[in-house]
């Protein structure tokens, strides 16, 4: 077989769009089974040595998440009814670089349940949603998250309402912070069972990483060190060693073409100077994550696929979820230097199911953070965040002693599958290629909201049993306008007429195309999607290997 | 969780539907006299800025100085802000700069209104509060509290936080590695064996 560099004219085994949390783990498993593989990134390859402290950079100019200012604007509107507005910020978050927002993310890493897969025959469906079980179970996925832990690198401690597990984590958990401590002692004091927080930031060194320096810049920043189990650390780095893997950044992926019989191609992409490209492949995997994918497949219409490819069900870019959040923080008597090590070490995920009783559908878990991320710029901004000026002389006072003497618990919360709530082409604004641009419709279902307000209510109920002097908080009673978990807008199903790919993430309507990143979800779990979006990858790659070497790719 | 800033988002918000013209009507023939003499003076510069007018770099600092005022720590002067506000007005950044301006000169207008001077820099240290009071809740007090509070606690790089002042003014010490104990709950939590 040849090896990497190819040529565009080449039929490669497989072109990844993407190389994110699920691409890169796409790249590394199929290279490494031999076959060969083009990467397309639209983003650089940056390595630890690149990233900084540097809040200005990646909050004010995102520099690694890219908007408008980059020339991608996305737009934003509550309702199909309303006309979507240019978002100040793009409403669909995530980054451009090769690992995708593995490398930023804060690498909470909890695994879907038994529960999460079988949720809506146990609990019954809920008018007007989309709210329906997975086409596969727990145990379906359980080897594949195993491989996560290991082959990504996932510190943490089996918890009393986690899943059975096939093997203990490769890691111990990271070393508990003063906001951990906090939660860990309120929830005691109120019967409930807190346990270290799972995250894929190494507490010791593991597969030839080290282990974190508790730098306290990972929510919203790249590892300096590589202790954070980005694929762009574990993943692409395998893959590139294979000599069976290339990889080429800059390059934007605008049209996936299919041939008379109706199978994927080949694949329109502009290079970094804009001079556009096809390359040839016998499969492809789409890994652009939940946004970008629906949006290429929309962007690949054409008279055998006039809605969209792969889209015969009508539900490409439909059934977004985003997850709901709350935050309640804290001011405290002694020092509590949450900006010191990594976001969240305890969670308590005692309402991980809420009851049925309370009216509404939904559950979470509460984790302890730092308030505003604990960055310093970020916190200031925010301030004074107890009451009192925003500026002069007593704010100052107050950033001083909020800075290092406040906590956070943050809820993290289910949100319900929706076809009014979806990813689709905006018809009036374009990005920087001319492309029509990302429009979101989202409204939070009137159980997510509530399902929030729960979680901000416990939270507070918690904060006050920890001692705080004074606490401030805040969910999205009105609905979000916009989120990083970008999930469902190509769910998997056995019915191709109400979903897009099957339980193995392939096209039902495209044989050699698979969609694998964040879109696959059929529901939103309890926010930290990650972890499984991996765990995904490594099943889908599984089963693609062994179709290809049985000769049906 | 979503790593949002809502800071800028509300910045964003609040600079992007700024509608045109003053906010303030302007009736007498004095203030609009005060007003067009600042305005003139708005662009000259003789290269202490890179990009702002002396005048507006004079009146930027001002404001920067009641945001975060010297008093028994340093604030947004000894920080440099005014450096950093220059610096990233200063690349490609017509749009944001266009706002500045504006907010510039909406809070001159109001120093005119109210203490009929021509210049926000001109007003004793109670007065130039008593605009920023005024404005507290306008996308123009927001637009220069933004900067100034980006200027203090961003990487000195950009041009502020000199000598990592703003740091030091909350307790963050920017140091690349930390190691248990981080505060004092998680010590004591430690001592107790917890």
């Amino acid at each position: 077989m040849a090896q990497a560099p190819f040529s565009t004219r080449e039929q490669v085994d497989f072109v990844v769009i993407g190389s994110g949390a699920a691409g890169g783990i796409m790249a590394k498993e199929l290279s490494s089974a031999g076959f060969s593989v083009v990467v397309l990134e639209q983003g650089p390859h940056l390595k630890a040595g690149d990233f900084k402290h540097d809040e200005w950079g990646y909050d004010h100019n995102e520099n690694l998440a890219w908007g408008a200012r980059q020339g991608h604007p996305q737009t934003f509107r509550k309702s199909e009814s309303d006309v979507a507005e240019l978002s100040p910020r793009a409403a669909l978050g995530y980054a451009h670089n090769v690992g995708g927002s593995s490398v930023h993310f804060s690498g909470n890493f909890w695994r879907l349940r038994e529960i999460d897969f079988i949720e809506a025959s146990v609990k019954g469906s809920i008018a007007g949603t989309n709210f329906v079980d997975w086409p596969i179970t727990y145990a379906d996925i359980e080897p594949y998250y195993t491989k996560v832990d290991w082959e990504v690198g996932v510190s943490g401690l089996q918890g009393p309402w986690d899943p059975p597990r096939s093997r203990q984590y490769p890691c111990p958990p990271m070393p508990i912070k003063s906001p951990g401590v906090l939660l860990e002692r309120a929830a005691k004091q109120l019967g409930l069972n807190p346990y270290p927080a799972p995250v894929a930031i190494l507490s010791q060194p593991h597969n030839g990483r080290p282990g974190c320096i508790h730098c306290g810049f990972c929510n919203g920043f790249g590892c300096e060190v590589n202790a954070k189990s980005s694929s762009m650390a574990t993943m692409m780095p395998i893959a590139l060693a294979t000599g069976n893997c290339e990889l080429r950044t800059g390059c934007t992926v605008h049209r996936i073409d299919t041939d008379e019989a109706g199978n994927a191609s080949q694949v329109i992409y502009w290079d970094e100077d804009g001079v556009e490209h096809a390359q040839m492949a016998r499969a492809v995997v789409l890994s652009a994550n939940g946004a970008e994918t629906p949006r290429l497949l929309l962007l690949s219409e054409s008279a055998q696929h006039p809605d969209g490819l792969a889209n015969s069900s009508g539900y490409v870019g439909k059934n977004l979820m985003f997850n709901g959040y709350s935050s309640v923080a804290g001011l405290f008597d002694e020092e509590v230097n949450g900006h010191k090590s990594i976001p969240a070490t305890r969670v308590v995920h005692d309402f991980y199911e809420l009851s049925g009783e309370l009216g509404f559908y939904g559950g979470g878990g509460i984790d302890s953070r730092h308030l505003s991320r604990g960055t310093p710029m970020g916190f200031a901004l925010g301030g004074s965040h107890f009451g009192g000026p925003k500026w002069g002389s007593e704010y100052k006072r107050n950033l001083e002693r909020e800075f290092t003497h406040s906590a956070a618990f943050d809820g993290h919360t289910t949100s319900l599958p929706l076809a009014s709530n979806n990813v689709s082409l905006d018809p009036d604004v374009a990005d920087k290629w001319g492309r029509p641009a990302l429009r979101c419709t989202y409204m939070d279902h009137p159980d997510d909201i509530a399902t929030m307000k729960f979680f901000y209510d416990k939270s507070l109920e918690l904060m006050e049993a920890a001692g705080a002097i004074s606490t401030t908080g805040f969910y999205p009673q009105n609905g979000q306008d916009g989120n990083v978990h970008l999930l469902g807008t190509c769910r998997m199903g056995n019915d191709p007429e109400s979903s897009v790919v099957n339980k193995f993430n392939r096209a039902h309507d495209v044989p050699n195309l698979f969609m694998v990143d964040g879109s696959s979800m059929v529901t939103s779990g309890r926010g930290q999607p990650t972890m499984t979006i991996m765990a995904l990858a490594f099943r889908a790659a599984d089963n693609i290997i062994q179709a290809a070497n049985r000769g049906e790719l | 969780m979503a790593s949002k800033s809502i800071s800028r988002r509300s910045f964003l918000k609040s600079t992007g539907v700024i509608a045109k013209g003053s906010f303030i009507v302007l009736t007498t023939p004095a203030l609009l006299a005060a007003c067009q003499r600042a305005e003139e003076n708005l662009s000259s510069n003789d290269a202490t800025f890179k990009t702002l007018s002396n005048i507006e770099g004079k009146e930027l600092r001002a404001i920067a100085a009641r945001i975060i005022p010297t008093d028994e720590t340093p604030g947004a002067e000894e920080a440099g802000v005014i450096y950093f506000i220059d610096a990233v007005l200063s690349d490609d950044r017509e749009d944001e700069y266009a706002r500045v301006r504006l907010a510039l000169r909406e809070i001159q207008t109001t120093s005119a209104v109210k203490f009929n001077a021509a210049y926000f820099s001109d007003l004793t240290a109670p007065q130039q509060d008593e605009v920023l009071t005024e404005m507290e809740s306008t996308s123009f007090f927001a637009t220069v509290r933004y900067l100034t509070i980006a200027g203090m606690f961003s990487l000195p790089e950009y041009g502020g936080n000199k000598d990592k002042i703003g740091y030091q003014l909350i307790g963050f010490n920017d140091a690349h590695a930390w190691a248990p104990p981080y505060g004092f709950y998680d010590a004591d939590y430690a001592d107790k064996g917890e």
